[in-house]
């Protein structure tokens, strides 16, 4: 009995942890062979880590919430934007400017959280595809925003950032004076042996370290206890007093709000903003970095969003690399990450849903078992 | 009362936040500053001559070291703007230096501060003035590509 | 006046609002059409070449849909198998008209495959579909690019010249089955061209499947759809039933693109089948469609509008205010409409 119970267990383990122990084997296999020396490779991760966590750990609160994957974390992405683009047309610089941006989307989010959050109640059940066509409704509103109203409706003055016809916003928007102020802010630099020197955004991590304590924090605080609720179970959350719709709406708020403060910290590591691209991608690579931690639909920790950058990132820098070392075409690396992002997605969604229809079906078996009769008398 | 309560703490903290959004706006406003080591005629007609050479630090940090006609710029943050120069009068001859510290318009980007004016100690009228940039030169109508599915440009 | 308004209120009630303001629209694209210089003839025949090109794609939403198994936002898949027929026939050395059918003829097993393995996966995840057929489609388009560039085509009209490998991102179709629908049967009147052809294929496939849906199993369909415990309890194998739909779904998407191809005159590759999943979804519902509920009649308004709309704003638009918003437009419309759907409460639908 003890020895089945530890089979079964090792066998969960497995199960649940299968995702990142690929993907640890295809770094391990693609390291190598796309010939990137450690000190790069570190340096890169390091980057990464800085400039994605942020935006992935926003997405932990929706699952909690028991609405799945957020993809309207785009909307909060481009609420992050617009902020930025407004502030560098300010002149705002530096990290005022940063500050000022993120207090600027907070409004813009609340508003796009509010919406998302709005319509995805109108949809339960099927929140993920309904917050992923919200991400593109969205999207063209952004672009009526971006491409039409601004320098029109919204005053812009440099013609730095403006199209030449006068209104819209150019292609790219240079942030090269907030470009990793951030980063920078306490410089420090490691000489790790064996790997050389490894430059830490110490400010931003320490940022992303205050996200996590928060999030711990949050999960204690009543409202974290009643999403975690809701999530379990909508109808016991309703019948023990929990407004339900309430908690959604504010769990989807809060991560909207977060997605645009990490689309900021993104941004001013990337040092510009590409007005009609930098967001649309986000959601995507965010959600397929936390699925290779280890992360399920309806179950995420910290932990995760760590080891997914890790892994996720490795694989994103080595694969080009590797890809063209194989087959001389450094396409196929390209596309290659592109599949593996996609593919990771498709199987956690098959994983989720194939095992919530087990535990629906045996829930259902009990029920049945249970109420032999009484179904019997109902249905005659 | 609690609930009152509550507000107030509420606008308290709104306050708050606007507070601090309105420093960052006084606090991070962006200048570039730039820097002549030009002749400059004077509206009274004075002519201040350039110098041989002229080094600007900011910071400890020299950004830019100028030779007769020439410009040189720096990006700042905030209206109080210091500086060292580093001046030489002519080609081998002694390096004579002082500190300046100046205070920018909010209102202009770019600043032009023709320093042989200004070390002569003219009107800031006369050796202040406002960098317009040229205009960019109509390139061919920037194509806006709004397709979602690109391929990642995360480079 | 009340008996008036009344009347109005029932129609927009059945009608559905969004779609009224959609067809209010295009008529009103319409009427001012000719005040903006813009040529009509020039204009509807737009509309009804790109319907011809369309329509199929957007009919290979009914099955799924009748099945229960919702929106096919998994179309890329379909899409592949036709790409993979449309190439292979050309690699083969057919050409002209023949092309066409062989491209039909390649792609059907493949969208056979395709279909089998995407449908016993849909299968397992009941009530999860439409999200998983999303990314069903974006992993296989995404694989499918890397294929491009592997497999052994050596056709030097498909391939990059340079290298002698590698497909190329869009290759032309003429001299193969370029208009090969469209030319038969061609009325021209003036400005005015009706690709006969096309439409004739169209109203063939449509007219198979509404036989379809009227035959035992086609009944079958639409009760498993509809109400999928009773069509257990009526004995009815609702998995297997599932599967048909879903491979009738990607090989009539597999199809479509052929057909999309003949009018479009060239075959896009890599990410192009990204793109084509929405619009389709888009107008079946603007047709009217719910995400378990649509008819043939649908797919033809839906197409109608979706595709009028998206041709007649640029023009229009740019005319009147000198800007093209069209792409805002579209980009809203139809992503609105499907927000619109989704939030519909669906009955049945567990």
């Amino acid at each position: 009995m003890n020895n089945t119970s530890k089979n079964t267990k090792i066998l969960s383990f497995l199960r649940s942890s299968s995702v990142p122990i690929l993907f640890i084997i295809i770094c391990a296999v693609c390291i190598p062979l796309s010939g990137l020396s450690a000190n790069m490779l570190f340096n890169e991760i390091t980057t990464r880590m800085g400039r994605n966590a942020f935006l992935i750990l926003s997405l932990l609160i929706p699952i909690m919430a028991g609405m799945g994957l957020n993809f309207g974390m785009t909307l909060g992405a481009m609420a992050g934007e617009i902020a930025l683009i407004l502030v560098s047309d300010w002149q705002i610089v530096g990290i005022p400017g940063m500050v000022l941006a993120m207090i600027l989307s907070v409004p813009f989010s609340i508003l796009l959280g509010l919406f998302c959050g709005k319509i995805l109640n109108m949809a339960k059940g099927r929140e993920m595809i309904t917050s992923y066509i919200i991400s593109y409704f969205i999207n063209g509103v952004y672009l009526l925003v971006v491409l039409y109203m601004m320098g029109s409706v919204i005053p812009i003055k440099h013609s730095t950032i403006k199209l030449p016809r006068g209104y819209g916003i150019r292609n790219t928007v240079s942030l090269l004076n907030m470009r990793q102020k951030l980063d920078n802010l306490i410089p420090l630099k490691l000489n790790i042996p064996g790997v050389g020197i490894v430059k830490i955004p110490v400010m931003t991590f320490i940022i992303i370290a205050i996200l996590c304590l928060v999030i711990v924090w949050f999960r204690r605080t009543k409202l974290g206890q009643d999403m975690r609720a809701v999530g379990q179970d909508m109808e016991v959350a309703r019948d023990a007093g929990i407004n339900v719709e309430r908690t959604r709406i504010i769990s989807i708020v809060i991560s909207t709000v977060l997605a645009g403060f990490g689309m900021i910290i993104y941004l001013q590591n990337m040092g510009n903003i590409a007005t009609y691209s930098s967001h649309s991608q986000i959601g995507m690579f965010c959600i397929a970095a936390l699925l290779v931690g280890g992360a399920s639909v309806d179950k995420a920790s910290i932990g995760n969003v760590f080891l997914g950058v890790i892994l996720f990132h490795t694989m994103f820098i080595v694969a080009p690399k590797a890809g063209a070392a194989i087959t001389g075409d450094s396409m196929i690396g390209e596309y290659f990450r592109v599949f593996v992002s996609y593919a990771v997605i498709t199987i956690a969604l098959v994983m989720y849903e194939t095992q919530k229809r087990k535990a629906k079906s045996q829930e259902g078996a009990m029920l049945a078992a249970a109420q032999d009769e009484g179904e019997e008398e109902k249905d005659s | 009362m609690k609930n009152k309560r509550k507000i107030i703490f509420r606008i308290i903290a709104l306050a708050l936040i606007i507070a601090v959004a309105a420093c960052m706006f006084v606090i991070g406003r962006g200048h570039t500053v730039y820097f002549d080591n030009k002749e400059l005629t004077g509206p009274d007609g004075t002519v201040y001559e350039p110098w041989y050479q002229i080094e600007v630090l900011v910071n400890g940090e020299r950004v830019a070291r100028l030779a007769e006609g020439d410009r040189g710029m720096v990006s700042t943050m905030g209206q109080d703007f210091k500086f060292e120069v580093k001046l030489t009068k002519q080609k081998g001859g002694k390096m004579q230096g002082g500190t300046i510290g100046v205070k920018l318009p909010y209102s202009i980007d770019g600043i032009i501060y023709n320093l042989p004016a200004m070390l002569a100690g003219a009107e800031e009228s006369v050796y202040m003035e406002e960098f317009i940039p040229d205009p960019i030169e109509e390139e061919t109508e920037d194509v806006v590509v709004t397709d979602e599915f690109a391929m990642p440009s995360e480079e | 006046m009340q008996k008036e308004k009344s009347w109005f209120g029932k129609l927009v009630e059945n009608y559905g609002l969004p779609r009224m303001i959609i067809t209010l629209f295009l008529l009103l694209l319409l009427v001012l059409c000719p005040f903006v210089g813009a040529d009509l003839p020039t204009q509807i025949s737009n509309i009804i070449a790109r319907f011809s090109w369309n329509g199929i794609l957007v009919l290979a939403m009914v099955p799924m849909v009748h099945s229960g198994c919702g929106l096919n936002f998994g179309l890329p898949l379909g899409i592949i198998s036709g790409l993979l027929g449309a190439t292979l026939s050309i690699e083969f050395g057919f050409t002209g008209p023949l092309s066409f059918l062989a491209a039909i003829a390649i792609a059907t097993p493949f969208a056979l495959i395709f279909g089998t393995g995407y449908g016993w996966l849909l299968n397992r995840i009941k009530g999860g579909e439409m999200m998983i057929a999303t990314y069903v489609g974006f992993s296989s388009v995404s694989l499918m690019c890397m294929m491009w560039l592997i497999l052994p085509y050596h056709s030097p009209n498909m391939v990059w010249g340079l290298s002698g490998k590698g497909l190329r991102t869009t290759i032309t179709l003429e001299g193969y089955y370029n208009q090969v629908l469209a030319n038969f049967l061609k009325i021209k009147i003036g400005n005015f061209v009706i690709p006969t052809g096309s439409l004739l294929f169209f109203a063939l496939l449509a007219l198979c499947i509404w036989a379809f849906l009227h035959t035992k199993t086609g009944t079958a369909m639409t009760a498993v759809g509809s109400n999928p415990v009773f069509a257990r309890a009526a004995g009815i194998n609702v998995d297997r039933i599932r599967l048909l739909s879903v491979i009738m779904s990607t090989w009539l998407a597999a199809i479509g693109i052929l057909v999309y191809e003949q009018g479009f005159g060239f075959i896009q590759l890599y990410m192009a089948p990204f793109y084509m999943a929405l619009p389709a979804v888009s107008a079946i519902l603007i047709g009217g469609a719910t995400v378990n509920k649509a008819t043939i009649l649908n797919v033809i308004i839906g197409t109608i509008l979706f595709q009028g709309i998206v041709t007649m704003t640029p023009t229009v638009m740019n005319n009147i205010i000198h800007t093209d918003m069209s792409e805002v437009i579209r980009i809203i419309a139809s992503n609105g409409m499907i927000l619109y759907a989704l939030t519909r409460k669906t009955e049945g639908s567990k």
